[in-house]
């Protein structure tokens, strides 16, 4: 049993001798310095640290990195630069969709993951796309709306 | 040119959305120490002895012994320790601080203390607490002939429970001594405020102490007052270790031992002569202040003052007192004692129109106050009072009146209920306590260049002031908001311009932006760099008396009403909001899409106050809902789109026309909903939250 | 150092289990909460973890004429996604936390965490589902009433794995699911309500009814049930308190954080009392 671990994030492959039980959140925040992900509550309730897993949006939280290893690890710093980011953004911002800030990398997160199953969702699935994101700020309309808007802006994107 | 109302992009927008802002929590300090504290495991209790084991190299414990100035937190009353070491008064009351560069070292010196207590009897419900904090009373009119008069008197108590702020980010400070100075950086509304309790915990002079706000992430009052205690510790702790120390609250931490909204009693007796009509009201309030007052004397201000809500009448004696509980200090939540008094209000009209046979809104609508009248304080409605316009609105937006008649006769298992809510909320700081407190002061400089800064100390923690303020100046100055900076504060570059609270920034910090960027205008010399400085300047009011309780308590005013319409299941209880419409005064939007973000974010925590954020002590003192998992608040699931609309009516005290809004849209969806479900149920709503225990409990015993 | 071992197929995984003391770790998504620690420290796990949570003899699902067979691995999403899958068990798995803990969480981890507000359970106590239990050298199923002992605590021993869970095929068409929770996503149910019947000619042929997070196990009356049988629902109606009695005995719940005793108690009742009156 080796203890090398490998992970691929963002689209980087990187090994690392740090424990099998280390929290993917924190080996993302401390050993790598990518601070979108939050510790919102460290107990996969807020989403605040939602990443996205084999296309699949994980609470980073909840998950070692022993248990993702050679899994594609994408953060909101790794989405940044990408056509659908951009989309995302200037919804977000057109919408209103952003106050404090804190929930919104992983808001991010939860739309991409949503969009790229259902490029064109109804507004139901936006609400349950991002049901296990906590905002406090926002009440949640307007990111909805966002989100409704970049699906069809970014019309073939997803 | 456009209207400053029209949208822009936030200022702050790019950053936080690809990640790259930094909150507290993702900066790295060299050398940090991780801070993590001991609390009082007894709600009441004499600490005989602390026992603290061996500590290894580079390890601290900070204690009140190490408070080099007063150990006392600067709020209001003082009373507050930095460092209980002698005495405890709440469970969760912090003792020291456990320092080092290990966390699992730090965790486990923490294990190892041992504290020593001698306990004392804790006083937990507010009904049976023999301390105030403070006390208050006014009357209009003549109380005692009204109860002569009166033929019929309709009496009832209310209780609004706790509420939890829930920002997404904790509470959490860094405190650093490089030089003789200590800086503290971190998560907070109030950078003075801060200061002031870093001064007085340290006794430094005031340039030897600097504030520096972080991106915040929330805070809706909740880093009002807080941050003042978290500030004094790490200052001092940085002081006593000569290193950076970073005390960065985990969840269960901060939602078990910040502060939260004052629970209430109110009770309300209305006094009706032969013709059913109110010839009078006496109201008596009691918040749970919890161990410590921190805010509470304003707190308990402002909840007298919207005692008797939108309503004229004629005679009132309003009186009240915050308790001291062996509970968690009670502080600033949005709102500040209005969301407690306009429930109580609004259910009691609405359960004095059952009685009479009328429906609520056909009793409120004889009552409203209209402009020019006095207000409970001998204070004046000087500007325009737009209750009727609103009403109208309302009405057409949601079709409130009809619903209600078609709803209260509705039978099945599936029951509809629609109700309303009339409300206001005072702009700005309480009575004098801009003039005689806060004395805000802001500068602009410009630059050599031309560029223009705002040196001012109001914090953004989403509500958008770093776009907001930006706006004002541009407009004023004919410039783009984006050719003007507006940094988070710091206390060694900005004047105190006041705390970031009370709906005031717009409407008061705003208006001196606007009075400065117009002066700059006027004495603009290009090429040369300049420096305006504006000082507040008292509107011409009533003049408030505090120990009398009379005046203008308020400049001016904003209202709201909100309708909203529920299902309820009747085999469980449970109630689904279906619709929700608001309209709101607020004098003129400054962006309209960062006030439906207000109107939006403000009306949601309304809901979850009135619903589902049921937060209860235990019987030895310990909060039973203490995690997110536990204390619910809304999900995107369980909230609708909100329906809006603004009435303008600019106030020449405002930029711009612009009035306080921060506040005004979480006082009255919790009054709102329980009406709806008095519609839908055809029951007596007397608490807060309406949970469905309680709706169980009202269907099976009716 | 808390290490992991990545198991290529089911039988290195076994081999391990024998051969070691390790945390078994599926989803994760209990586990991690239970072994929480200060953001930045490593949670407070003292055995080396065995990641069993990609094995692809857990994963998949068989269906066959009499039964369905899941892998106890499959992900609450998965298990949305996958056809065959009945659809009474998706609308509770839909209901069960958010989506990131639905993608990561397993109907396995459900069943073998035997909380008593677990949302899988009360169905598949209705549906009489059956538990496969591998070890190195043995196998062997087991009802999962027989499984489940109490809060937290199931017969399954050090060297097993919860490989399988096999539903036997029933029809029913009248079928009713309530999960009453604090808010409409990511909550813990207060109480939940399944209902299932075979109604033919008036008459009830089959029923189950069972209800979660109203005592330490899944409530199911197979008393109640047999009285309701071969009844017609005329009759049903007239005994209902009869029946609401039988069940009243067993439904104990307690006050919480979350939700009272009384509250709990009221609306089990209330819902089988619907149930029986409104939805067959």
């Amino acid at each position: 049993m080796s203890n090398t671990i490998t992970l691929k994030i963002n689209n980087k492959t990187i090994a690392t001798e740090e424990s099998s039980a280390k929290r993917l959140l924190d080996f993302l925040r401390e050993d790598l310095d990518i601070t979108g992900p939050k510790e919102g509550c460290g107990e996969g309730e807020c989403g605040a640290c939602a990443v996205i897993i084999d296309k699949e949006l994980i609470n980073s939280c909840l998950v070692t990195i022993g248990s993702v290893q050679g899994k594609e690890i994408i953060t909101v710093e790794g989405l940044k630069g990408t056509k659908q980011f951009g989309v995302l953004e200037r919804c977000f911002a057109e919408a209103g969709a952003v106050q404090c800030g804190f929930c919104t990398p992983g808001m991010i997160m939860a739309a991409h993951a949503l969009l790229s199953k259902i490029p064109r969702p109804t507004e139901d699935d936006v609400r349950n796309g991002i049901s296990g994101n906590l905002c406090r700020c926002t009440g949640y309309n307007m990111i909805i709306n966002a989100i409704l808007m970049a699906s069809k802006r970014g019309d073939g994107l997803w | 040119m456009d209207s400053i109302r029209k949208s822009v992009i936030k200022a702050d927008h790019k950053i936080k959305v690809d990640g790259s802002a930094k909150y507290i929590a993702d900066i790295k300090f060299k050398n940090s120490l991780y801070a993590k504290t001991l609390r009082s495991e007894k709600s009441k209790a004499v600490i005989k002895r602390i026992f603290i084991p061996e500590l290894k190299d580079g390890y601290y414990v900070v204690e009140g012994k190490d408070v080099p100035g007063l150990n006392k937190v600067k709020i209001i009353q003082n009373d507050m320790p930095v460092f209980s070491d002698k005495e405890v008064n709440y469970i969760g009351e912090p003792i020291l601080l456990v320092l080092g560069p290990d966390l699992e070292e730090v965790i486990s010196i923490l294990n190892d203390i041992k504290v020593e207590y001698e306990e004392g009897t804790p006083v937990f419900d507010m009904r049976d607490s023999t301390e105030s904090f403070d006390k208050y009373e006014y009357e209009k009119g003549n109380i005692k002939d009204a109860i002569k008069k009166s033929i019929k008197v309709i009496e009832e108590e209310f209780y609004t429970g706790y509420q939890e702020q829930a920002y997404l980010e904790t509470q959490g400070l860094v405190g650093d001594y490089e030089d003789d100075k200590v800086s503290v950086y971190g998560t907070m509304q109030c950078p003075y405020y801060v200061k002031g309790a870093v001064v007085q915990a340290l006794g430094f002079e005031e340039d030897k102490v600097r504030i520096v706000q972080t991106t915040t992430g929330g805070g809706f009052g909740g880093k009002e007052d807080y941050p003042s205690l978290l500030g004094a510790q790490v200052a001092v702790a940085a002081y006593k270790a000569k290193k950076p120390v970073r005390l960065i609250l985990d969840r269960a931490e901060d939602m078990a031992f910040t502060t939260k909204r004052h629970p209430a009693l109110l009770k309300y007796k209305t006094l009706l002569n032969e013709n059913n009509k109110i010839i009078g009201m006496d109201v008596d309030i009691i918040l749970n202040g919890g161990a410590y007052a921190t805010v509470s004397s304003v707190v308990l201000q402002r909840a007298l003052l919207c005692a008797i809500g939108v309503y004229n009448i004629p005679n009132i004696r309003v009186k009240g007192r915050v308790v001291k509980t062996n509970t968690v200090p009670t502080g600033a939540f949005r709102g500040f004692g209005g969301p407690q008094s306009i429930f109580g209000i609004e259910t009691h009209m609405a359960h004095i129109a059952k009685e009479l046979g009328f429906t609520p809104l056909e009793l409120k609508n004889k009552y409203f106050v209209k402009t020019g009248d006095d207000t409970c304080t001998g204070g004046k409605f000087t500007y325009d009072v737009k209750l009727e316009e609103m009403l109208e609105k309302a009405e057409e937006i949601s079709d409130f009146s009809r619903k209600y008649k078609k709803y209260s006769s509705e039978q099945g298992i599936m029951r509809k209920g629609i109700g309303m809510s009339i409300f206001l909320h005072g702009c700005g700081f309480t009575g004098s306590g801009e003039r005689d407190f806060i004395k805000a002061k802001v500068k602009l400089l410009k630059y050599e260049s031309g560029v223009i800064e705002i040196l001012a100390s109001n914090t953004d923690m989403g509500q958008g002031l770093q776009t907001t303020f930006k706006k004002i100046v541009a407009k004023a100055l004919d410039k783009n908001y984006q050719d003007i900076i507006y940094e988070n504060p710091d206390t060694d570059r900005v004047p105190d311009s006041g705390p970031t609270v009370a709906s005031r920034s717009i409407m008061v910090v705003g208006k001196l932006l606007e009075r400065a960027a117009l002066r700059l205008k006027e004495n603009w010399v290009d090429g040369k760099e300049q420096i305006i400085e504006e000082n507040y300047k008292h509107p011409d009011l009533i003049p408030w008396n505090i120990t009398k309780f009379n005046g203008d308590a308020y400049p001016s005013y904003s209202w709201g009403i909100n309708v909203v319409e529920v299902e309820i299941n009747t085999v469980t209880a449970v109630t689904e909001v279906t619709g929700i419409y608001t309209v709101f005064d607020i004098g003129i939007p400054i962006d309209e899409t960062i006030m439906e973000g207000q109107i939006q974010g403000g009306v949601i925590q309304g809901l979850g106050y009135g619903s589902c954020e049921n937060m209860e002590y235990d019987k030895v003192g310990k909060v039973r809902q203490h995690s997110i998992t536990d204390y619910i608040i809304p999900t995107a699931k369980d909230v609708v789109n909100i329906k809006n609309e603004l009435v303008d009516n600019p106030c020449d005290l405002g930029p711009f026309g612009a009035k306080g809004a921060g506040e005004l849209t979480l006082v009255g969806t919790a009054p709102a909903y329980a009406n709806a479900i008095e519609n839908a149920l055809g029951v007596k709503v007397n608490r807060l939250p309406v949970t469905p225990e309680w709706i169980m409990e009202a269907i099976v015993n009716e | 150092m808390v290490n992991g071992y990545l198991p290529k197929d089911l039988d290195e995984a076994l081999k391990i289990l024998n051969e070691k003391d390790v945390t078994i770790y599926a989803g994760g998504t209990d586990l991690m909460v239970r072994n929480k620690n200060a953001a930045s420290l490593l949670p407070k796990f003292n055995k080396d973890l065995l990641y069993i949570g990609d094995l692809k003899e857990l994963k998949g699902i068989k269906e066959s004429d009499d039964s369905l067979e899941i892998g106890a691995a499959c992900t609450l999403s998965a298990l949305l996604r996958a056809k065959g899958i009945p659809e009474v068990l998706k609308e509770s798995i839909r209901q069960i936390a958010s989506p990131a803990i639905r993608n990561m969480g397993t109907i396995g981890g459900n069943i073998c965490n035997a909380s008593p507000a677990g949302d899988t359970l009360p169905i598949l106590y209705a549906l009489d589902a059956k538990l496969k239990l591998v070890g190195e050298s043995s196998s062997r199923e087991v009802h999962i009433e027989d499984f489940i002992l109490g809060p937290r605590k199931i017969i399954l021993e050090r060297t097993e794995i919860l490989k399988s869970i096999i539903i036997p095929k029933a029809e029913f068409n009248k079928v009713y699911y309530e999960k009453v929770g604090a808010r409409k996503a990511s909550a813990i149910s207060k109480l939940s309500f399944i209902g299932l019947a075979e109604v033919k000619d008036g008459k009830v042929k089959d029923i189950r009814i069972a209800i979660g997070s109203v005592a330490p196990k899944v409530v199911r009356v197979i008393e109640a049930e047999n009285f309701i049988k071969e009844k017609n629902l005329e009759d049903i109606k007239s005994e209902m308190e009869e029946i609401r009695n039988i069940y009243s005995k067993e439904i104990i719940p307690i006050d919480d954080q979350r939700s009272t005793a009384v509250y709990r108690k009221t609306v089990a009742l209330r819902l089988i009392q619907y149930f029986l009156n409104i939805r067959i």
